[in-house]
């Protein structure tokens, strides 16, 4: 039993990984205003180049990673052209954004033939001495690299967020475009690189999920965690540490399913696997609720395109 | 004289009845192709998914050979009506009359079209519907997943073995309780833990169900889902694996024992025999041939399994070939309950409603 909650919380961060990554690279895009719906499209962009990347270089997983992010960028700026620079509206270019991404990984996958073709990937590093210490050291220093980078890079968003000049930036044009356009901030150019950036950080955590935890490239790899890590920004209410929170609580139950099934205990299935839809739903709920009265986190000009003196 | 009028009568109902159902005439003749025969396969996913559509794929070229014609082919067609009907009509229009679908989805659009163009004949792999020229096809499963479980039993040290499946319903259920008596075969003490993942192809989920039946102590992966993912985590973890759809020892060399596999060119070649011959006379039920047809059957890695577990291996396949039946009585289900009584073999529509589990089955229903 012991063994299995040792277990359990050690599995954890590899799950919620993917999740808090996502769910960061998507609140970038938010606080500057633009609504991003393409997260399950653009995670199979990253997933589909790590697996590329790797094959294609023959290794280097750690560089297939980061050319995952710079794609899943480039294809990120179709979706900023539409939204930030021809302004269509931002949840329909969202929408179409992932199922195009969803009909053009599964095209080059089968047309390269990256599909189920297994690679090495990244694997657990045990940061020894500490990795030997009971406990303690198999779930925190026996991780792989990026689990391990997670705190650093939400450390460093969250910085630059809230504690420097292109933050505070950032953070107006989300909230007043046109106020920011008065004070000389290129409204456009702060949002256009504001997507590529988020996304990259998207691509990562879609390249998390085929490099680091399945090691092999399927059509639709990432099986809908996008979503999840749409409705963890509502629950995180824009503020990257907290969707750190929830990534770890949908980590944690992703994590714990198959163990309580191993372990034979009798819980019914679809109960389980229908657990991380009903947590969804039961915080977009209780955020709706606590929303009445207090002030909103909800960035002023969300969803909102930006034309310069147009009247609204 | 008085039983004389009574057998007038009796003949003259006789007619009446024959001449109303016409139709049952008709269908006592069978079915029989207007045209010269031309084939083509409506494939689920797509064909070099390395395992259910590239099954279908596999048998196509072997069929082409046999046969001797080219058999054509589209991929990647939804469960759907929408996506179905047009390429299926295309190919009707282009004269077609032998279509073969690949999904369990396809089973309502099949029986329409098959009413719709009653000079096609349809053919349907994991189909539910039957007609006068729709026939649905599938493999019992558990006889080579009972092997492989023969395998796995014989390789396990710890007698802890895993299996990674989709959905809890009778075609997987059929497997792992197939498995977990194959297992038995070998090792007495055997049991085998199921993790149902919820859905036929994430491998995030099976990666996370294979390592927590690994970190549990299981020492050989079972699976009955899409992807090779459950045999790759095997050989990360050192384990050994059973695989399904095809050979999955390409994927991990070192972990797959064997695979529970797919030919299912030995039962279409010969049943598009039996169309292009004319009279051919679906199963009403759907047609569900054992291993001794062959679609099913065993792959074994004899790099990995020894020579003694591969004879007896063989030696319980022939047994099977020869009419051995596994669902065969007395079985009683892991809360003791009676499933099927001793003389007595599980029917098909009990194969298919199957929610229960044989004792060393653990699982969470």
């Amino acid at each position: 039993m012991n063994e299995l909650f040792i277990n359990w919380i050690a599995n954890t961060p590899g799950y919620a990984a993917p999740y808090a990554l996502a769910a960061l690279g998507l609140i970038l895009c938010e606080r500057a205003g633009v609504l991003n719906l393409t997260a399950e499209g653009i995670m199979l962009v990253g997933a589909l180049s790590g697996v590329g990347a790797t094959l294609t270089m023959g290794g280097y997983p750690q560089l297939a990673i980061i050319i995952a992010m710079i794609m899943a960028s480039l294809v990120s700026t179709l979706f900023a052209t539409m939204t930030v620079l021809l302004r269509v509206n931002q949840v329909i270019a969202g929408l179409a954004m992932v199922f195009f991404c969803q009909g053009l990984t599964a095209l080059l996958g089968n047309l390269f033939e990256w599909k189920n073709q297994p690679i090495t990937g990244i694997g657990r590093i045990d940061v020894w001495p500490l990795s030997e210490i009971p406990v303690i050291g198999h779930i925190f220093f026996s991780q792989d690299l990026i689990v391990f980078l997670i705190i650093p890079i939400f450390y460093l968003v969250n910085r630059v967020l809230t504690r420097s000049m292109v933050g505070l930036r950032l953070r107006a044009v989300g909230e007043s475009p046109e106020a920011s356009d008065a004070a000389g901030i290129n409204v456009t150019a702060y949002r256009f690189l504001t997507v590529m950036a988020g996304s990259a950080l998207v691509g990562l955590a879609g390249a998390y999920i085929s490099v680091a935890s399945t090691k092999i490239w399927v059509d639709g790899v990432t099986a809908g965690r996008g979503w999840i890590a749409l409705a963890l920004v509502i629950f995180a209410r824009w503020r990257p540490w907290r969707a750190l929170l929830g990534a770890l609580l949908f980590g944690a139950i992703e994590s714990a399913m198959p163990r309580i099934a191993a372990a034979g205990i009798k819980v019914p299935q679809y109960f389980m696997l229908m657990l991380p839809y009903v947590v969804t739903l039961g915080v977009m709920i209780w955020v709706a609720w606590s929303k009445r009265g207090g002030a909103t986190d909800e960035p002023g000009a969300l969803g909102q395109p930006h034309v310069r003196e147009e009247r609204r | 004289m008085r039983s004389n009028w009574w057998l007038k009568i009796a003949a003259v109902a006789t007619v009446a009845v024959g001449m109303m159902s016409g139709s049952a005439f008709a269908d006592d003749a069978g079915f029989s192709l207007k045209a010269k025969p031309k084939i083509a396969i409506i494939m689920y996913g797509a064909k070099n998914d390395g395992g259910w559509t590239q099954a279908f794929e596999e048998a196509r070229e072997r069929m082409e050979k046999d046969l001797g014609m080219k058999i054509a082919y589209v991929e990647n067609v939804d469960e759907n009506a929408a996506k179905i009907t047009p390429p299926v009509e295309k190919f009707i229009k282009k004269g077609y009359n032998i279509i073969i679908g690949t999904a369990f989805g396809y089973s309502d659009t099949f029986l329409a079209l098959s009413k719709k163009y009653p000079d096609v004949a349809f053919l349907n792999g994991s189909g539910t519907t039957n007609g006068p020229n729709l026939q649905a096809f599938y493999g019992r499963t558990y006889e080579s997943q009972y092997l492989c479980g023969m395998v796995a039993g014989a390789m396990s040290k710890t007698g802890k073995l895993g299996f990674v499946g989709a959905n809890p319903y009778g075609v997987v259920n059929w497997t792992v309780n197939g498995f977990e008596m194959g297992a038995k075969l070998s090792n007495p003490k055997a049991t085998t833990t199921a993790i149902f993942i919820g859905t036929w192809a994430d491998p995030v989920k099976e990666r996370a169900a294979a390592e927590a039946l690994i970190d549990g102590g299981a020492d050989v992966i079972g699976q009955h889902v899409d992807t090779p993912t459950p045999q790759i985590v095997a050989q990360e973890r050192g384990v050994y694996g059973t695989g399904h759809h095809r050979d999955l020892s390409e994927f991990a060399p070192k972990a797959t024992l064997c695979s529970s596999v797919w030919y299912w060119d030995r039962y279409l070649t010969p049943e598009i025999k039996k169309i292009m011959a004319g009279g051919w006379k679906p199963n009403p039920y759907g047609a569900f041939p054992t291993i001794k047809e062959g679609p099913t059957d065993i792959i074994l890695n004899k790099n990995l399994v020894p020579a003694d577990v591969v004879t007896k291996v063989m030696a319980e396949r022939q047994a099977l070939i020869d009419g051995k039946e596994i669902y065969a009585g007395p079985i009683v289900d892991v809360n003791g309950k009676e499933q099927v009584s001793a003389g007595k073999v599980l029917d098909d529509a009990g194969l298919w409603k199957m929610d229960w589990y044989v004792p060393g089955v653990i699982t969470q229903k």
